[in-house]
């Protein structure tokens, strides 16, 4: 009995890891496809900033933006969402941009004047309604750049 | 026009030679999943926040930008990809031959471009990262090698298909080793390069690094405990941070403004910069520990 369960719980362990693998396979292959494409002409940093997040989940990233260097922000979720909101915010948590749910702009193009750091948030807005299903999708966070 | 072409693909040989071979033994990078509450700790932590460390060509290209010369005399060697028999070695050098090939792409450098990626390639066939980076990705590039704009996509992409292969593989740790092996050897060029082209511009973004390199050092320290290696990169880089300690990068507010249609952001911070002392220092070190993982 006691080796039936250990066994169950390690086929449940096994089958919890290959879904989260497959589910990072996909989001990866979501940015590829979907996201990349967005950043033109921009040049993608190769940086990929993505995971699966539900309804009332939150992402950020820090990132590095060098004086004299254009920029485009690109937030990208999986139409399973809907549209999420994400901001732009400087060291001292002050908001530089920000797009939201009911007025969603899925990219922020810019010119770096000076060197500096910044971090994106994007946070999942909680379901409206009542339903037993909870929606997972990829959100990715990607930098592009010009040369 | 066809007789060049084959000259180049002759020139190749010897150096495809040298970045070809059978394959080698392998120590035991760990990659199977543990329950400990550190690995728990890091799971929760890097669901949902990110590090995010500039790539080898968005270094190179700023390189360009200040105003830096191709030297191709500072670039790791071809020869030494076979010393390379370790996986993290190999993970490490991946990452050096990463971003030398970016250098070298860059500027232009057609040939030595090839070189870097048949060296690339050869280590991550070793590491199985065969997926990521085939045949045909060097076809594509070799078709493309007068496009100097579509080889850098490509090197893009199989860069970030290489990084994408391994995390999707639970291999987190070569990826980790791979990122910092490109990060050191950027700085290496960076600081090599200022010997003999000292402009402002380029102190500058050498002393810009201090940025990603709290965020590199954050990102490796995620997988410290898990191997040894990743914790001696660790090492590494943190007293590479001692050295810009002392360095101001600002880091200020931003302030949003816009200029003929373009958003524009800029700090209220000074530009960076370095005194000889630090640049020496930094440049010391990034050569020493660049030494270490290329040897």
């Amino acid at each position: 009995m006691l080796n039936r369960n250990i066994l169950m719980n390690a086929a449940l362990v096994g089958a919890f890891l290959l879904t989260a693998s497959a589910a990072q396979a996909q989001c990866r292959s979501f940015a590829k496809n979907k996201c990349v494409p967005e950043l033109a002409p921009y040049k993608f940093n190769e940086s990929f900033n993505g995971a699966q997040l539900a309804p009332g989940e939150e992402a950020e990233v820090n990132l590095t933006f060098f004086s004299g260097q254009e920029y485009r922000v690109l937030v990208c979720a999986h139409p399973i969402l809907g549209e999420v909101n994400w901001k732009l915010v400087d060291n001292n948590n002050k908001i530089v941009f920000e797009s939201l749910a009911d007025k969603p702009k899925k990219n922020f193009d810019f010119k770096a004047a000076s060197t500096t750091q910044m971090k994106v948030v994007v946070w999942v807005p909680p379901m409206s309604g009542k339903s037993d299903m909870v929606h997972v999708g990829c959100v990715a966070i990607m930098l592009g750049f010009k040369e | 026009m066809r007789t060049s072409k084959w000259s180049l693909i002759l020139a190749f040989i010897p150096l495809f030679a040298a970045c070809s071979g059978g394959s080698s033994e392998q120590d035991e990078l760990d990659t199977t999943t543990t329950t400990d509450p550190a690995q728990d700790a890091r799971l929760e932590k890097t669901r949902n926040i990110f590090y995010n460390v500039p790539s080898p060509m968005e270094t190179a290209a700023l390189l360009k930008k200040a105003g830096a010369q191709y030297n191709a005399g500072i670039l790791n060697d071809v020869k030494n990809v076979d010393n390379y028999t370790s996986a993290s070695k190999q993970a490490l050098n991946l990452g050096v031959y990463g971003a030398d090939l970016s250098y070298a792409s860059v500027f232009n450098q057609t040939q030595e471009s090839m070189f870097y990626t048949s060296c690339s390639k050869k280590l991550a066939d070793r590491l199985g990262v065969i997926h990521a980076f085939n045949d045909s990705t060097l076809e594509a590039m070799e078709s493309n090698m007068n496009d100097r704009d579509a080889l850098l996509d490509i090197i893009s992409e199989t860069y970030w298909s290489m990084d994408a292969y391994l995390k999707e593989n639970e291999r987190e740790n070569i990826s980790v080793l791979m990122i910092a092996g490109g990060w050191v050897e950027g700085l290496y060029i960076a600081t090599q390069v200022s010997k003999t082209n000292d402009a402002p511009e380029l102190r500058q973004r050498i002393a810009e690094q201090k940025l990603s390199l709290g965020d590199l050092i954050g990102l490796v320290g995620s997988y410290e405990g898990e191997e040894e290696i990743v914790g001696n990169v660790k090492a590494d880089l943190e007293s590479l941070a001692a050295l810009f300690a002392d360095v101001n990068v600002g880091g200020g507010g931003a302030t949003l403004t816009e200029e003929n249609g373009v958003a524009v952001i800029g700090g209220d911070s000074p530009a960076a910069a370095l005194t000889d002392e630090q640049l020496e220092a930094i440049r010391a070190k990034a050569e020493a520990i660049r030494t270490n993982y290329i040897n």
